[in-house]
């Protein structure tokens, strides 16, 4: 069996990369080893509406609810709003994940690229130290797929990448360690996303409520595992329903868990490899949200090998487009939120109050780095020392 | 008596793949839509223990 692509997973990132590599000719095989695209969901509903203007995904169905906005809550109950206007990438939509992830996987098949369920990469298949595609299982069948490229869409636990000598094993720092509910008859209204922030109630993370519509929300909890004890997440979880009035009436209908990477991305380009979205670490440091990430990235992947498939030149330094326009796109953002991520860890509650307390009021709508420091400052002056690296990170990151 | 090594609880993983990542030795693989230990590979470290979101792992003295 010869193919031009084996793409090891169909989650969001390995969909759209076999899709832009098909629509340029590739011969495309995408290799599931779950029964079902997108099923279990593994955590996270929340995306940016900027998707609306890369037109990959069509209808409405696996959209669940529109977002206006966030509602962030420091520890001592202080809120912090962003609205619509200046909440920019966190306004967006709740999606169903496992709609979702069908929809893209059926975007790849209108391209042309074959999908096998059932289909677990166990190794790559190696000629003279040259990767030439993957073994695999499917049921109880053991047999080999030949491919110039294998592309490691295989997420959070990144085994490809493993394989072809890349080390993607992450710190419990690097992190978060998630549990959600669905949870259904809430009565609760609630137009905005909310996030709740404190090391009582999620170490090194937070606790987030995605209102789904019809009183159905995705309430859920992601902390650091360096910060973790066994089973820690879920108690914390089940701690903040019970201690919410509405939520605690409301009744589950779907328990999971999750993990994402709150890492610095990894190499990301071998000779005849290439990793995408959670398995090349393509995830928002400080928010852990990799939706965004994870289309934007697996285009340019899909896109750089197409051309290559077109040259038959499967070498690093040809894939290496793919490294490059990553970063171009969002490779910046991705090291300056690592570096705000590390900074914010160090906040204790008190800090995190006293930030609150001078956003609380603060109009956004004239937002700048300036103006926001003065307006934290002269309530607290005490943030200043607080604040010092973070300005030094954004003062940074503009002169790059 | 060695130390104790990693063991998945088949029926409380929920497949997340949070252990995997973090496994310093690259000692456990899905399996069946499980996490599973190997245990040959395991160096006690206790990572994934405290990682486990559902405390689906524990110590087991082999």
């Amino acid at each position: 069996m010869k193919y031009d692509v084996v793409v090891v997973g169909s989650g969001p990132a390995g969909s759209v990369t076999a899709r832009f590599a098909a629509e340029k000719g590739a011969k495309v095989l995408i290799l599931e080893r779950r029964a079902e695209v997108g099923v279990p969901v593994l955590c996270g509903e929340g995306i940016s509406q900027k998707i609306d203007n890369w037109g990959m995904l069509e209808g409405k169905r696996w959209i669940a609810s529109k977002m206006d906005g966030a509602k962030i809550y420091a520890p001592d109950g202080t809120m912090v709003t962003l609205s619509k206007e200046m909440a920019g990438n966190e306004t967006g939509y709740v999606v169903y994940r496992d709609i979702f992830d069908q929809e893209l996987a059926r975007q790849a098949a209108k391209a042309g690229a074959k999908i096998m369920m059932k289909t677990e990469a166990t190794e790559l298949l190696m000629d003279n130290e040259q990767i030439k595609g993957v073994k695999v299982k499917q049921f109880d069948e053991e047999f080999e797929i030949e491919a110039d490229i294998v592309v490691g869409a295989d997420g959070v636990e990144s085994k490809v990448g493993q394989w072809a000598g890349i080390n993607t094993v992450l710190k419990p720092n690097d992190l978060e360690t998630c549990v959600q509910y669905t949870l259904t008859n809430v009565d609760y209204k609630l137009d905005y996303c909310e996030f709740y922030i404190g090391k009582k109630i999620a170490p090194g993370g937070y606790v987030w409520i995605f209102p789904k519509g019809k009183g159905i929300f995705n309430v859920g909890i992601g902390i650091l595992a360096s910060l973790s004890e066994s089973g820690m997440a879920l108690k914390l979880l089940d701690n903040f329903i019970e201690n919410h009035t509405e939520l605690k009436k409301g009744e589950p209908i779907r328990l999971l868990a999750g993990a994402a990477p709150v890492a610095k991305p990894v190499e990301t380009v071998k000779d005849n490899l290439i990793l995408v979205g959670d398995a090349a670490r393509h995830v928002d440091p400080i928010t852990g949200g990799g939706l965004t990430t994870a289309l934007e990235g697996g285009k340019i992947a899909g896109e750089t090998i197409g051309r290559a498939i077109e040259q038959q030149m499967f070498d690093e330094e040809t894939l290496s487009a793919y490294e490059t326009g990553w970063k171009e796109a969002f490779g910046r953002k991705l090291r300056r939120d690592y570096l705000v991520k590390e900074i914010l860890l160090d906040f204790d509650d008190k800090t995190l109050n006293m930030l609150a307390d001078s956003l609380k009021d603060y109009e956004f709508e004239e937002f700048s780095t300036l103006s926001l420091v003065k307006a934290l400052v002269l309530k607290h002056p005490t943030l200043l020392m607080k604040l010092k690296p973070l300005l030094k990170v954004s003062k940074e990151s503009k002169e790059e | 008596m060695g130390k104790p090594k990693a063991k998945v609880d088949g029926e409380k993983c929920l497949a997340c793949g949070g252990c995997i990542s973090v496994c310093p030795q690259d000692a456990i693989s899905m399996c069946g839509g499980r996490a599973f230990v190997m245990v040959d590979k395991c160096i006690s470290c206790a990572i994934c223990i405290r990682t486990c979101p559902v405390g689906a792992i524990s110590g087991e003295v082999y």
